[in-house]
């Protein structure tokens, strides 16, 4: 099966004027303008199957939103080879925008003042939805997202969480294979992203669609992506599943202790055993070096009463942070 | 004098109709979808509109407030002349319906629609439209219709009828067919001035509001294009053509020119639509860095 997305060597170079601060630099930049080259994406190869879910880390300004648009045919690359849905995106047309739905989590299709249902009619005219076909899936994602009750009221009365589900089913109408959405449950409470996760969980099982989506939440990320692409200064520096990656770069291990009997143990006790993380009695949680934490354990054991132990992986976005100031080459120190 | 100018207006837009149709009809084709899609905006923005019915309201009041100072200005410049650039009261009249029927189309359909374009290139709001198999230049132009707006639309029209008849000139079948296709030309030319202008906004992100500069020009519009001085004169026929907005379709009712101006008005039409798309694309090109 040819892959659903393919980027090679993908570049992107933006020309902005330098401007210097106060009057004097905006006098200057109008004068004589002075540009500087930004490199928001470099050299970025990667593939994705039909049906994956690929997630896309990373900090503020990394290039993940630029290489979405470059995908989406928003935006034409400086350099590089795109292909999505067997088409070349900014040359592909009407026919290539069928094929894939763009959801941007801070901006909004929906018309405010009306029930979300007038916007999905829209995209019936605009994607030339047949009437039945339109009919089974809209009903198809009321019951997916729960929309019931709220297909018939302004959108301006509806939660953030009703919104950005709208937002979905009216981007999903044209049942297009492939899905990019930045930010999906940017603002969203708990409840409500552990619903889209559902989801596109779910949407992907029923129809196949291959997902690409940027997010903030690590949960989003591991709850739904088999693999992630992680970007940083516009370089892709990690492509893979993610717990190979923390079982790559994470340099630590956590003991997460409950001490038993007495309270005779102290903070200081337990810092002759590793970096004290966190002490409430009877709750430790101990950060020892990845390749003594089975050795560690063993004295702890020994040493103190203790009457629970284990031994956990730092949280997932410790690793990223860290993926990110320190790059993804193994530690072997 | 003036009847020769307007003769040689007329063969100045022949030849550029010829220009304009040269291999570039098939950008004023409109597929089928593009109705449909079309026909849903508008049923939604209906839809939208008459749950504000005080709008409407409103609307014929704004417009007869905005007719009656026009109408006062123009009495005051009249107690001074009895022409203005040639043209008598009733139909500098005629003018002022035409430029306020005008009015109507702007406000309902273009600064709603592509008069939003600068805020949408600086928001991002643009990108959802063009990931849409729509064609971006015809759905941000034509996504609007404020309904309540086109009172002005009747309205004007109904001025220049009135004006027309204090003149007590009845119009002859054809002399009527060539102002109603110089007023479809005069909403063309009006439309292609906006696009112009917005597009500027690909290249000026922070520009902050086009429009103005739309309302600064088209105010020139008001006045019949003979009252101004020759150089100004030139720059409106030929430049930035508003004469062809307002001069002209008065002129074709009120048989100040033969109805021959229709064909010339079409043919002006047909090149500032195409020039405007021409211009759109290759704005378009650079927003989305296509142009190196």
């Amino acid at each position: 099966m040819p892959p659903a997305i393919t980027a090679e060597q993908l570049s992107k170079t933006f020309r902005v004027k330098v401007r210097g601060p106060g009057l004097r630099g905006a006098i200057e930049a109008l004068l004589r303008p002075r540009y500087r080259d930004v490199h928001a994406v470099r050299e970025v190869t990667f593939r994705i199957d039909p049906g994956e879910i690929v997630a896309f880390l990373g900090p503020n300004g990394a290039g993940k939103t630029t290489t979405l648009k470059m995908l989406a045919g928003l935006l034409y690359p400086t350099s590089g080879r795109v292909e999505v849905a067997g088409f070349v995106p900014w040359s592909g047309g009407p026919e290539f925008k069928r094929r894939i739905a763009l959801v941007l989590g801070n901006r909004q299709q929906l018309v405010w003042d009306l029930p979300p249902e007038e916007t999905f009619q829209l995209n019936r005219a605009i994607y030339e939805i047949a009437p039945a076909a339109y009919r089974e899936r809209l009903a198809e994602l009321v019951t997916l997202l729960e929309l019931g009750d709220v297909l018939d009221k302004p959108v301006r009365q509806l939660s953030l969480g009703e919104r950005m589900k709208c937002e979905l089913a009216a981007a999903l109408l044209h049942h297009p294979p492939i899905l990019f959405l930045d930010e999906p449950t940017l603002g969203l409470d708990v409840t409500a992203q552990e619903a889209i996760r559902r989801f596109l969980a779910e949407y992907r099982d029923r129809h196949g669609a291959t997902v690409l989506l940027t997010s903030h939440y690590m949960q989003d990320v591991t709850a739904l992506a088999t693999r992630v692409l992680i970007i940083n200064r516009g370089r892709l520096l990690y492509d893979g599943a993610l717990d190979a990656l923390v079982a790559r770069i994470a340099r630590t291990k956590r003991l997460e202790l409950v001490l038993g009997g007495g309270d005779g143990v102290t903070a200081e006790t337990l810092a002759a055993f590793g970096a004290v993380k966190s002490f409430r009695f009877p709750n430790a949680v101990l950060e020892v070096p990845r390749q003594e934490a089975a050795a560690t354990s063993a004295r702890l054991l020994a040493a103190l009463p203790i009457a629970d132990l284990s031994i956990e992986d730092p949280p997932i976005e410790e690793v990223i942070r860290q993926a990110f100031t320190h790059g993804v080459e193994e530690d072997d120190s | 004098m003036e009847r020769w100018e307007g003769e040689q207006i007329a063969e100045w837009g022949v030849r550029n109709a010829e220009f304009a149709m040269q291999g570039r009809v098939r950008t004023l084709r409109i597929p089928h979808s593009a109705l449909r899609i079309l026909a849903a905006l508008w049923r939604l923005n209906l839809a939208e509109e008459l749950q504000y019915r005080a709008n409407f309201v409103a609307s014929v009041l704004g417009t007869l407030f905005w007719i009656g100072t026009a109408l006062l200005t123009l009495a005051l410049f009249f107690r001074h002349t009895t022409r203005l650039g040639g043209w008598d009261y009733w139909e500098v009249v005629v003018l002022l319906g035409v430029f306020n029927a005008l009015t109507g189309v702007i406000e309902a359909v273009l600064r709603p629609g592509i008069g939003r374009l600068a805020g949408e290139v600086r928001s991002g709001g643009l990108d959802l439209v063009l990931a849409k198999p729509v064609d971006a230049q015809g759905f941000v132009s034509f996504r609007r219709l404020d309904v309540w707006r086109l009172t002005d639309f009747v309205l004007g029209l109904g001025l220049a009828g009135y004006a027309l008849s204090r003149l007590g000139r009845v119009p002859g079948l054809l002399q009527l067919a060539a102002f109603v296709v110089a007023l479809a030309a005069a909403g063309i030319v009006v439309y292609a001035i906006w696009v112009a202008l917005m597009s500027l906004a690909f290249w000026f992100v922070s520009v902050e509001n086009l429009s103005v500069l739309f309302d600064a020009v088209y105010e020139g519009a008001r006045y019949p294009v003979t009252a101004y001085p020759g150089a100004l004169r030139f720059v409106f026929v030929y430049l930035l053509p508003i004469a062809w907005t307002t001069t002209i379709p008065a002129s074709a009712l009120t048989g100040r020119l033969g109805p021959e101006i229709a064909l010339a008005a079409a043919a002006v039409a047909a090149l500032a639509f195409v020039l405007a798309r021409l211009f759109w694309r290759a704005a378009l090109r650079r927003y989305t860095g296509a142009s190196g």
